[in-house]
């Protein structure tokens, strides 16, 4: 590995870093400023205004913003996420629990729509009948709400018993969230790939004799997959985003649930830490991505 | 057209068949159901669904419906109130009997009785009980509801098997407060109580072994965020009628599962066998046709007896009674009730199954209900007559009435964000408020946000439901008296704002304090006919409550109150799944 791409690396984990600390801190901060606290449950469950003031000075409501906030910073220093005031548990164990379920979802996710999506761009790209075929469905599993997929997959799983539906089990939660991405990579690759096989260079390979399989899956698709890779970060927080709904139907223990239970109950520290990790994953999915578009292509490696 | 074309077509219509074919197979190879025996089956897991997953195994620590159902499956109380029947029920107080003033309760306890983990039960667990209730480290948020005119109970043992509970006041509904009471083991919990660290005691990470309870069922196993399993506790102590040992069923297997339409689908697949709610009235016509395939049971518990409400900010301080003093007339909630057709949303939200209500005590409370109050029925053209009676007419001729100083009368109404009843119905109010000439808006909030306007008195009127826990009004005196946190519309008078409301204050002491059932009935119709007069809260309509279970399921008595078929989890048995067929 080059010196170039050492401190490309190094400027992404620093960039990496600041991102993960900026996104857990907002999230402390708008949960923290949104109308109503962690004492809704206190005051439902019909515990009176003495109680609603105690949970109150027990969870440091009392205190200013700024001294709360800089409590979290302090814990965080030494990585103590804070204890949970929904589950009077330490939020780095939650988090844990949760947070190697959605990795695991997502990343089987994004393997399976990357095993779809990219062949089947490079497939529509050279083959415009089947283009005609594919196209509509992706457009339409693209434009689809993850809520409305999964719905549908549960709904095929209840009717033909194809899918199994109980909580825990991988293939309806993997296939809601890996359908509509591989149908968004089967556009952008196929895109990629028709703008590509126009480029003078694939042309002239063409012209010099070389065999069209070869043009087509390996000088083409390597091309490609540039563009695509430089909008996996988007695609990597769509999943992310996405995972939430199919976490709600599918009793998919994750952390998009943890985190809405979080916001939900007002819980500070469970929803910072819950933003800090999806943040994390987040981030080293793009570092990954970016540090494979460096080595796909090295004149990136000055200008990011 | 072309050959080419024709031939498209033609495969085209092929595959449209072909797809059909095979859809209509795969609805039709589901097995054949079996009629339910007569006779109670030992044995079997049972499935059972739940919206939200435990915050803790800590009854004491965090009361909501998650930890209430853990509760009911793992633990026990003194005395139970059956869901079904309203009625109170031996549980591990076998006997009791109270003093002539009611304020002395003598409770004999069962002998023999072992905790799950095999140590005895004794008095001593029952006054450790309440010593961890009423503690102020704790902050238990059930101490407020086991208190007696705000103060809490007295608890002595006479021996090992006897107890003494002395109530600050005389309590019409007696014994009943125990129902929300669950026995702790003492040998497992008062080292951390002692310590100070009970709140932090049995947490969901807490191993199954470290728990004990005298409930029917102990837990297996948890998993978060997806399913808590439940096995028999063989130290159970309830029989059945014919001298068998309970629970019948081997396991319980609760799966979280936080969005209604896939609990639906699980108990139409055959997946689930209990949805711990109520059916909502959008998914009954297709459980209706899964039950004429003998799938699925449905079961109406009864009219629901949480129905929503509006009501008003009376909060004479508040920003509303300051700027629109015409918003704390009666007339104007006169008029309200008069102005919205309830039959309508009955047709509407609930899809008929709801009962028109005009009060907060429904047919679902049994004999508290009075049938013959008074009603406002739909009639806008007296709802107008009413407005223009607190000086709200419409002075421009724009269709809006206004007040006396020419101001078009408007309000905000609250409601909860994604709770699709109660947007409905506001949709409905606005609509037809509007079309008496009175202005609404109507605001959805997510439910913290929502409580903070509560809370902060800071709103002008809401729609909203309160849960009882109960049918006795007895025990919801925060909701009836002017002192109360629950007396929604305006909480916690230093003193009764009204007249109607210290009359109201009055009858409520003397109905929870008078041991005489027939003058408590009395003195709470008198009560209903106060608060129809002058209707400090609006009611529309309240749902009839649909229980589905799985065909396979026996011995559940649907209750109204939630969870609605666990309550009893240890009277259920399954069906055996027939000889051939493939089971769950």
């Amino acid at each position: 590995m080059n010196r170039d791409l050492l401190a490309f690396a190094g400027r992404r984990i620093a960039a990496a870093v600041l991102f993960v600390v900026v996104v857990s801190a907002a999230a402390f901060v708008l949960v923290r400023l949104a109308p109503g606290d962690a004492t809704t449950d206190v005051f439902l469950a019909r515990g009176g205004p003495t109680a609603v003031a105690e949970a109150r000075e027990r969870l440091g409501l009392n205190q200013p913003l700024l001294i709360h906030l800089g409590e979290w910073f302090r814990g965080l220093v030494t990585f103590d996420l804070g204890e949970s005031s929904v589950y009077s548990r330490p939020v780095s164990d939650l988090v844990r629990e949760r947070a190697g379920a959605t990795a695991r979802l997502a990343a089987l996710a994004l393997l399976l729509a990357a095993a779809i999506g990219l062949p089947l761009g490079v497939l529509t790209a050279s083959a415009p009948r089947l283009a005609a075929v594919v196209a509509p469905i992706s457009i339409a599993l693209v434009a689809c709400p993850p809520i409305l997929a999964v719905l549908g997959l549960s709904l095929l799983a209840v009717q033909t018993g194809w899918l199994s539906i109980l909580p825990g089990t991988y293939a309806l939660p993997v296939l809601a969230l890996a359908l509509p991405l591989a149908a968004m990579l089967e556009r952008l690759q196929s895109r990629a790939m028709v703008e590509t096989l126009g480029s003078p260079d694939l042309v002239a390979a063409a012209a010099r004799g070389v065999p069209s399989g070869r043009l087509l899956w390996i000088h083409a698709a390597r091309q490609s997959l540039r563009p695509v890779l430089g909008i996996a970060g988007a695609v990597i927080g769509t999943l992310f985003s996405g995972s939430l709904a199919v976490e709600m139907v599918t009793s998919w223990p994750g952390l998009g649930r943890l985190l809405f239970d979080a916001v939900a109950g007002r819980d500070l520290f469970l929803a910072a830490g819950c933003a800090l990790v999806g943040a994390a994953l987040i981030a080293l999915a793009n570092l990954i991505a970016d540090v494979a578009r460096a080595i796909v292509d090295p004149r990136l490696r000055g200008t990011m | 057209m072309t050959q080419l074309t024709r031939r498209r077509i033609t495969a085209v219509i092929v595959l449209l068949i072909g797809a059909g074919l095979v859809y209509w197979l795969t609805l039709t190879r589901r097995p054949a159901q079996q009629a339910v025996p007569s006779g109670v089956v030992r044995g079997g897991r049972l499935v059972a669904t739940h919206r939200s997953e435990p915050q803790s195994f800590n009854r004491y620590v965090s009361a909501n419906p998650a930890e209430e159902l853990f509760a009911r499956l793992t633990q026990a109380t003194l005395v139970r109130l059956n869901r079904a029947t309203g009625s109170l029920e031996p549980r591990l107080a076998q006997e009791w009997s109270s003093s002539p003033d009611g304020l002395t309760w003598t409770l004999n306890l069962r002998e023999d009785i072992l905790f799950s983990d095999g140590a005895p039960f004794t008095s001593s667990d029952v006054l450790f009980t309440f010593k961890v209730l009423y503690d102020k480290k704790v902050e238990s948020p059930v101490a407020s509801s086991v208190m007696i005119a705000e103060q809490p109970l007295t608890v002595r043992a006479m021996d090992a098997h006897t107890v003494v509970i002395v109530f600050p006041a005389a309590y019409g509904p007696g014994l009943a407060i125990l129902d929300s009471v669950p026995i702790l083991p003492e040998h497992k919990l008062k080292a951390s109580f002692d310590a100070g660290q009970f709140r932090k005691t049995w947490t969901t990470t807490t191993p199954p072994a470290d728990l004990a309870g005298l409930g029917p069922f102990m837990l297996q196993e948890y998993v978060p965020g997806q399913r808590l399993i439940f096995v028999r506790n063989s130290n159970f102590w309830r029989i059945d009628d014919q001298g068998r040992t309970l629970p019948y069923l081997d396991e319980i297997e609760v799966q979280i599962v936080p969005d209604q339409n896939s609990e639906v689908l699980r108990l139409e697949s055959g997946a689930v066998d209990v949805m711990t709610d109520q059916v909502r009235a959008e998914d009954l016509s297709a459980l209706e046709v899964r039950q004429g395939q003998g799938a699925i049971t449905l079961n109406e518990a009864g009219v629901a007896i949480d129905p929503q409400m509006l009501w008003l900010n009376l909060n004479p301080t508040s920003a509303l009674a300051k700027s629109r003093p015409w918003s704390q007339q009666r007339d104007l909630r006169l008029a309200i009730s008069h102005a919205v057709d309830r039959r309508r949303i009955v047709d509407t939200v609930y899809l008929g199954a709801a009962e028109p209500v005009f009060g907060p005590i429904t047919p679902g409370h049994g004999e508290w209900y009075l049938p013959e109050l008074p009603r406002t029925d739909y009639d806008p053209a007296h709802a107008r007559s009413l407005l223009g009676g607190i000086g709200l007419t419409d002075r421009n001729g724009d269709g809006r009435v206004d007040d006396e100083h020419g101001a078009t009368a408007r309000l905000s109404i609250l409601t909860l964000k994604g709770h699709t009843v109660r947007e409905r119905i506001a949709a409905i109010v606005q609509e037809q408020l509007q079309a008496v000439g009175l202005v609404v808006d109507v605001v959805a909030l997510e439910r913290s946000a929502l409580v903070k306007e509560l809370m902060g008195g800071t709103y002008e009127a809401a729609i909203f439901s309160i849960s009882f826990d109960s049918f006795d009004p007895g025990g919801h005196l925060d909701f009836w008296n002017s002192a109360g946190s629950f007396h929604i519309w305006y909480p916690a008078q230093p003193k009764p704002a009204t007249e109607w409301e210290a009359r109201i204050d009055d009858l409520m002491r003397q109905q929870s304090t008078t041991l005489d059932h027939a003058e408590r009935v009395r003195l709470f119709g008198e009560v209903q006919h106060i608060f129809a007069a002058n209707l400090p809260a609006v009611y529309f309509a309240a749902p009839r409550v649909v229980v589905a279970t799985s065909a396979r399921v026996g011995g559940a008595m649907p209750s109204i109150l939630s969870p609605t078929v666990l309550w009893n989890a240890e009277m259920l048995w399954l069906v055996p799944a027939p000889s051939g067929s493939s089971g769950k």
